[in-house]
């Protein structure tokens, strides 16, 4: 087997075909894959589907915790899972660039098979096309996928006194890419939280009647998502910032560069809308799941605020904004 | 923070609502103070009658549109490219921002520490690589530590375009201006571990207006704000208090000191919004001229005599004069998205924090929720 991918691997001829079938069908083989089809064809259930779709760019694209595979199969698995749903059936396109090691497209492929076999889901499509060097940075993924919505799970308006629930701490995934990306060579314990969430709606079953909302905080971090929450429903909300987990190594990480955690992305994060007086219920069967064990009540909603606000250790209180730029280094 | 932590701060909050039982101003020269107040949430606990200013303290809202200028003019000629730490990116010279040249193809990297720039002249030895050195003497003497390694390890194709000023001209300038009517002063704490106590002294000693030094965390922060209120009640005497003793000495860091003066020399520097001041500048001397940008590639930054663009006050607001909400740009015209002055732009200004933080805790309008 070539050890780079060359354009040859995009024309559609002999080398796309060994490719698919070395690399693609080695890891994602199902019934539904193999049929060598152009569309994949399967019997659906009954009741409501979820549909969604992303793009991954990640760069670097293997990072401690993770690598772009596992980031497209978990970020399409949990934007389903914010819909409420288990994952069925997830397509996948790959744009790789001219050069790009074999060995890497093989351990990217392993790890979304992972995600795949955890979580019960198959992939059922794909794509792949090579571009001249220089044209994508190693490999960019799209992932789409359709699941199954909770039969319990209906979205609705937020009122005042419902539940902020977040699961885990704040700012693992984003702050981990930024270390490797721009290699700044601080030591600690930095792992993404990149990781399916889908365990949630099963975990949660009957209760998710009581769940309004669920929203991962990626791209902005908790802060945008929280305020995106608060606009479309025209809510504002208190958070106690006590409450807000963020590991000390990646406190500093950020008190050094002085940005915000608040608005650094998680992957492996839910946050849920609990209905007013649900929120300790829904913590206590979160808590036992692995990802979850320190999920808590993070703040209420509040018809008194027109925005997020959080109420710092001290007492006081500060407005939570929308992110309006990219964080960047700062002079002093 | 520990619980016993938080009470003594509460304590401390107690005592300082005690103290002062008429209007009071107090300046925090330094951006960091200003965001720190606000994230922490603390001018809500306190009384409404401490008003709370802004400085000249934060060095991208100083640096004049003409050094922007004189970047930019350097991007137009062959093979130079452009390291600069990130909030300068998108502050406006006369025509843009680096920020918009770097989305045109030109060659603008951003980096994390000034060792980054060492590693970039190394990796791009056929490039010309020219630092934006902008700051305070608190990273004065790690840009002064890393010329004298590009000087010792002989790299020949890394320059500096330096706008690096001194505290003390402009806290003199500042106290020289009856429109600031400041009561009391918090000093950055950052400057005064690099100086030492002196740059300050004279607040106390010539203008007889109370002032702290003061560090950067919860506790730091309202110690020091209760000492200046019992300096302005008049329950203790006038006089410079360093309450960030754990970082700041007397004589502060002696070596790098020593590196500052080996490396620049003092001269005059004209301050975005404020003007010229005599003295306020660190540029580099006879034995480090080589490693001048302007002197290796023909340019010069010139001040720039005209007003900011539609009247932005940013002048005004770092000189104590007006609070941002008192400019009419404000939260309408001037955004973080769509800053017109230097002090909305930088993560660090006082613009940017009132807009923020906004509500409740500046005592004013809401203006975050209003885009």
């Amino acid at each position: 087997m070539d050890q780079k991918i060359t354009l040859r691997h995009g024309d559609g001829g002999l080398h796309t075909n060994r490719l698919i079938r070395d690399i693609f069908y080695k890891h994602f083989k199902n019934e539904i894959l193999s049929g060598y089809q152009d569309s994949a064809i399967f019997t659906m259930e009954k009741g409501r589907l979820a549909f969604t779709t992303d793009s991954f760019v990640v760069k670097p694209i293997f990072f401690p915790g993770g690598d772009i595979g596992k980031l497209a199969v978990c970020g399409t698995v949990n934007d389903l899972a914010a819909a409420g749903a288990l994952p069925l059936y997830i397509s996948t396109g790959f744009v790789i660039e001219e050069g790009f090691e074999i060995e890497k497209l093989d351990a990217i492929a392993a790890s979304m098979s992972r995600v795949c076999k955890l979580v019960g889901a198959k992939i059922v499509a794909g794509d792949t096309k090579v571009v001249e060097k220089g044209l994508v940075d190693g490999v960019y993924i799209n992932t789409s996928g359709i699941g199954r919505v909770h039969e319990h799970f209906h979205p609705r308006p937020i009122s005042s006194g419902d539940e902020i629930i977040l699961t885990g701490s704040l700012a693992e995934h984003g702050t981990t890419i930024l270390l490797k990306r721009y290699a700044l060579g601080l030591k600690g314990d930095f792992i993404s939280d990149c990781n399916p969430l889908s365990q949630i709606i099963t975990a949660l079953g009957d209760s998710m009647k009581h769940i309004k909302l669920m929203r991962d905080p990626t791209r902005g971090g908790v802060a945008t998502a929280l305020c995106e929450i608060s606009e479309s429903h025209h809510i504002g909300a208190i958070i106690e910032e006590d409450k807000l987990q963020i590991r000390p190594a990646v406190n500093s990480v950020h008190e050094i560069l002085g940005t915000d955690p608040l608005y650094f992305a998680s992957e492996g994060r839910m946050i849920l809308v609990a209905k007013k007086g649900y929120g300790i219920e829904i913590v206590n069967i979160l808590k036992r799941l692995e990802n979850c064990c320190n999920c808590d009540v993070i703040g209420v909603f509040n018809n008194t605020y027109n925005k997020i606000c959080i109420r710092t250790s001290l007492g006081g209180e500060r407005i939570v904004s929308m992110l309006e730029n990219q964080m960047i280094s700062r002079i002093c | 923070m520990t619980e016993v932590e938080k009470k003594l701060i509460k304590k401390v909050i107690l005592q300082i609502k005690d103290s002062v039982t008429s209007d009071i101003r107090i300046m925090e020269i330094c951006g960091t103070h200003t965001h720190q107040i606000a994230r922490f949430g603390i001018r809500k606990l306190l009384t409404s009658k401490i008003h709370f200013v802004s400085g000249p303290g934060c060095p991208v809202c100083v640096t004049e549109r003409g050094y922007i200028d004189a970047l930019i003019t350097l991007l137009e000629q062959n093979n130079v490219t452009v390291a600069t730490f990130g909030d300068l990116l998108r502050v406006q010279g006369t025509c843009g921002s680096l920020e918009e040249q770097k989305s045109l193809g030109k060659k603008v990297l951003t980096v994390y520490s000034p060792e980054d720039v060492l590693s970039l002249a190394q990796d791009y030895n056929d490039k010309s690589i020219v630092f934006a050195a902008v700051g305070f003497e608190t990273t004065a003497p790690l840009y002064a530590a890393l010329i004298k390694t590009a000087s010792m390890l002989k790299i020949k194709n890394l320059f500096f375009l330096t706008s690096l000023k001194r505290m003390e001209p402009a806290i003199r300038f500042v106290l020289g201006n009856a429109k600031a009517n400041i009561d009391g002063i918090l000093c950055p704490g950052h400057v005064a571990a690099i100086t030492g106590i002196k740059p300050f002294l004279p607040i106390t000693t010539e203008y007889h207006i109370p002032a702290v030094i003061c560090g950067f965390d919860e506790m730091d922060l309202v110690t020091s704000i209760n000492v200046l209120c019992k300096q302005i009640a008049g329950e203790t005497p006038v006089q410079l208090i360093n309450t960030y003793k754990r970082c700041v000495s007397d004589t502060g860091n002696e070596a790098a000191l020593s590196l500052m003066n080996e490396v620049f020399k003092i001269s005059e520097v004209s301050w975005r919004g404020i003007g010229k001041i005599k003295d306020s500048a660190m540029i580099l001397n006879g034995n480090y001229e080589a490693f001048d940008a302007c002197k290796k590639f023909g340019i010069e930054v010139k001040s720039n005599p005209h007003p900011f663009p539609h009247e932005c006050e940013c002048g005004k607001v770092m000189i104590g004069e007006k609070t941002p909400d008192m400019c009419k740009n404000f939260g309408c015209q001037c955004t973080p998205e769509h800053p017109l002055g230097p002090c909305m732009t930088s993560s660090e200004g006082a613009c940017s924090a009132y807009y923020k933080y906004g509500g409740s805790e500046f005592g004013s309008k809401n203006y975050a929720s209003t885009r």
